[in-house]
């Protein structure tokens, strides 16, 4: 792959933290961190802007799409959950939870047949809904849940929170039915607990539970390695363990698990440390990289497989003290948002 | 420079002396985020994740990770202006601690060494200076700047007492009698061809320690109500403040506590989610037992740290070093009651109103403290200094 070009990159003016293709593949979603849903029309090797939608509070923390039907749900870290049709300029809203959760809602997940969506958030609690927005089930855990997903039958709920305690929920039956260990995703640092887990995930149809995010070192200034395991969902085996690079690289923030078995990665570090990462499970090292990306926050994987988005950051996004720009303005951050494409099999 | 001497007044020195006043100093080290603490600005483009709730007392707002605290708002002062110089930690700390006067050519005294100075050990003749801190503990003599290392700090490593505080068993209460005494008579000697700060220094804390050898139970937490020592906390932060109101109610002069790890360049936000609440309940709790008990009467109580956390976010979702605007909490004797001070713009960024420097800290605390930080003078060895920064000024929005 080396090296890899984006075919284009949008531009923003806000930091992005999470980012999702429509089914169609023709919207390209991601959530800011000034409460807006950013979004762009997905061309065959260009992004085209569309207009930001308001309505969240703090920052947007999650989107995810119907398989089905043109509703994007989007969560904030005011715990506002809401669906809303994306494809046109001025979407409609087809409803709105003002406090779906209390405060920080983390993420959504949705099944592959769209009947359910989950969210769990540092309320602490995990919850079913239907895609009209009913409540269906609530789990009440005794802490932060920073991940969620469905298991591919979409029986389960698999959650994780702040101490790498994974579960297994049977929402239908209200039951925990299994529970597996990632120690090594958290460590308490003087009076900082580290939770280092950012994201769940199946592979190979529901066999392999993934569990992604970082091994802490040290706290405050954060150092840790980015780790992704790889658990037997059936026993509970903990079946591969994948880290890569440095304490200065930090967190597996986000993935995405390609069709063609392997597993995209994206990761942010200290300040002007990010990668792309092809990782395929049981070999020690990635088997392609993209180093040129600073402190990735989001991957995308486009319906076709062959195209993918990284929201990552502008350089230079840290310092200490008064930095202005030429007119003397205190400048925020920014998520360049880069389309790619892989290059073709063979 | 020992008893009395060292201020240019003695008759004031010894006014100053028979105060009952007594500090608590909460040191977040590395810079606390002001945004997600006492000057949130929610829902603004550099306004973080979390929300504002309302304090005691009306129009005014802390984050949402300090609920507890916010029921303390009327008791509290909150300056949102502070905009000092220094964004390293290394001359930061350094410079925020000893007040920054003006420069001439000798280090100024950390504000804990300056008050064991000024006010003494009290009647409880314990060592005027603790300081509370995670890891190793020990003596500071360097706090102490011009004023010698007599008033450097004694530092309680973990919250745990020095090692040997006791009396050793074997010996009697008569023969320990007669081996200080024999002490005694040596330093005497040995002061005699040596400078006397140092052999003070020595004396004088040999002296406090012994006192605290009778103290012993300041340190014994295990003796108190399960709910009372739950209320503080069972990490690091509960249970050093939880030593540190057990000294002021020993009458220790001056206790600091030191958290570490506020440094947060890196996933600032998810620290902060984890780390607040144990600075919301642990120093809400010494805040309501110190009214309780009306000790907060007599007792200036600061919560602050070398500087405040950037307003942007960088790529590591971390915040970096920003002297530029930020804030501090107080609370105690002098200081007025439900107020904030200062106020930032709309993206927290810089100050709207006047902005403070660590100097006009100084001369408010000493005014909170009862004396007069213009007419109290060092007299370093003939040499007058000011006490604080001449330039500046006590912030009398802030004082009762």
């Amino acid at each position: 792959m080396n090296p890899l070009k984006p075919l284009h990159v949008a531009a923003t003016d806000r930091q992005m933290v999470c980012a999702r293709f429509s089914p169609d593949g023709a919207v390209l979603a991601g959530g800011a961190i000034d409460g807006t849903v950013r979004r762009w029309k997905v061309e065959e090797k260009k992004l085209e802007p569309m207009p930001p939608l308001n309505g969240h509070h703090g920052w947007v923390t999650a989107v995810a799409f119907h398989p089905k039907e043109p509703w994007m749900f989007t969560a904030d870290s005011w715990g506002q959950f809401r669906a809303q049709t994306f494809a046109e300029d001025e979407p409609k809203t087809q409803w709105k939870l003002e406090a779906a959760h209390d405060g920080w809602l983390r993420q959504i997940a949705i099944t592959a047949d769209g009947q359910h969506l989950a969210t769990c958030g540092r309320d602490q609690a995990v919850r079913v809904w239907t895609p009209d927005g009913k409540s269906v089930a609530e789990h009440l855990h005794s802490e932060d849940v920073f991940a969620i997903t469905f298991s591919p039958d979409g029986q389960q709920v698999v959650f994780g929170d702040q101490h790498g305690h994974l579960h297994a929920w049977d929402f239908t039956a209200n039951k925990i039915t299994k529970s597996f260990e990632a120690p090594v995703l958290f460590k308490t640092d003087r009076i900082q607990d580290i939770a280092g887990l950012r994201v769940l995930a199946f592979f190979d149809g529901g066999k392999l539970l993934l569990a992604a995010g970082t091994t802490p070192d040290k706290g405050a200034t954060i150092q840790s390695t980015p780790t992704l395991l790889a658990f037997d969902f059936a026993s509970g085996e903990l079946k591969h363990k994948f880290t890569h690079g440095a304490v200065k690289d930090g967190f597996i923030e986000d993935l995405a698990v390609h069709p063609d078995g392997y597993v995209m990665a994206v990761t942010s570090g200290d300040p002007g440390n990010g990668k792309l990462l092809l990782i395929r499970l049981g070999e020690a090292d990635a088997f392609d990289s993209a180093t040129q990306l600073p402190n990735c926050q989001a991957i995308a994987l486009h319906p076709d497989g062959r195209r993918f988005a990284i929201a990552s950051t502008n350089r230079d996004s840290n310092g200490n003290g008064r930095r202005t720009d030429k007119e003397g303005a205190y400048p925020a951050n920014t998520s360049p948002v880069n389309l790619f494409e892989l290059p073709a099999k063979g | 420079m020992g008893g009395l001497g060292g201020l240019l007044s003695r008759a004031a020195a010894e006014e100053m002396r028979k105060s009952d006043k007594q500090v608590l100093f909460l040191w977040l080290d590395g810079g606390i985020s002001q945004l997600e603490s006492w000057d949130p600005k929610p829902n603004t483009t550099f306004g973080g994740p979390f929300r504002s709730i309302p304090t005691s007392v009306p129009g005014i707002h802390f984050s949402e990770l300090m609920p507890k605290l916010a029921k303390q708002m009327n008791r509290m002062c909150v300056v949102r202006s502070l905009c000092t110089k220094d964004n390293a930690h290394s001359s930061g700390v350094e410079r925020i601690q000893r007040g920054d006067p003006k420069t001439r050519g000798v280090p100024y005294p950390y504000f804990g060494s300056a008050v064991a100075k000024l006010l003494g050990p009290g009647e409880s003749k314990l060592p005027p200076y603790v300081w509370i801190k995670p890891g190793n503990g020990g003596f500071r003599p360097e706090d102490g700047g011009f004023l010698g290392p007599k008033f450097g700090s004694l530092a309680f490593g973990d919250g745990k007492p020095p090692e040997n505080l006791l009396r050793n068993p074997a010996l009697t209460a008569e023969e320990d009698d007669e081996r200080n005494e024999l002490r005694a008579r040596l330093n005497e000697r040995y002061a005699a061809h040596r400078a006397p700060e140092y052999t003070e220094a020595n004396s004088y804390v040999f002296d406090t320690a012994r006192e605290l050898m009778k103290r012993a139970d300041i340190f014994d937490t295990s003796k108190l109500p399960e709910r009372e020592v739950q209320r503080y906390g069972s990490h690091d932060l509960g249970r050093h403040l939880l030593i540190a109101r057990n000294m002021l109610e020993a009458g220790v002069r001056f206790v600091k506590v030191t958290s570490y790890g506020w440094d947060t360049h890196g996933d600032n936000f998810n620290a902060h989610a984890s780390m607040m609440p144990k600075l919301d309940q642990s120093f809400s709790a010494i805040l309501e037992d110190l009214a309780a008990s009306g000790q907060l009467d007599r007792t200036l109580v600061i919560a602050m740290s070398e500087f405040g956390r950037t307003p942007r976010v960088n790529g590591h979702a971390g915040r970096d070093h920003w002297p530029e605007a930020w804030s501090l909490a107080m609370a105690g004797c002098g200081i007025r009651k439900g107020v904030v001070v200062g106020d930032t713009n709309e993206q927290g960024t810089w100050v709207k109103s006047d902005g403070y420097d660590i100097g006009s800290l100084f001369h408010t605390w000493y005014s909170a403290l009862g004396i007069d930080s213009v007419a109290t003078e060092y007299d370093n060895h003939g040499q007058p200094l000011p006490i604080a920064h001449e330039d500046m000024k006590p912030i009398k929005e802030a004082l009762a």
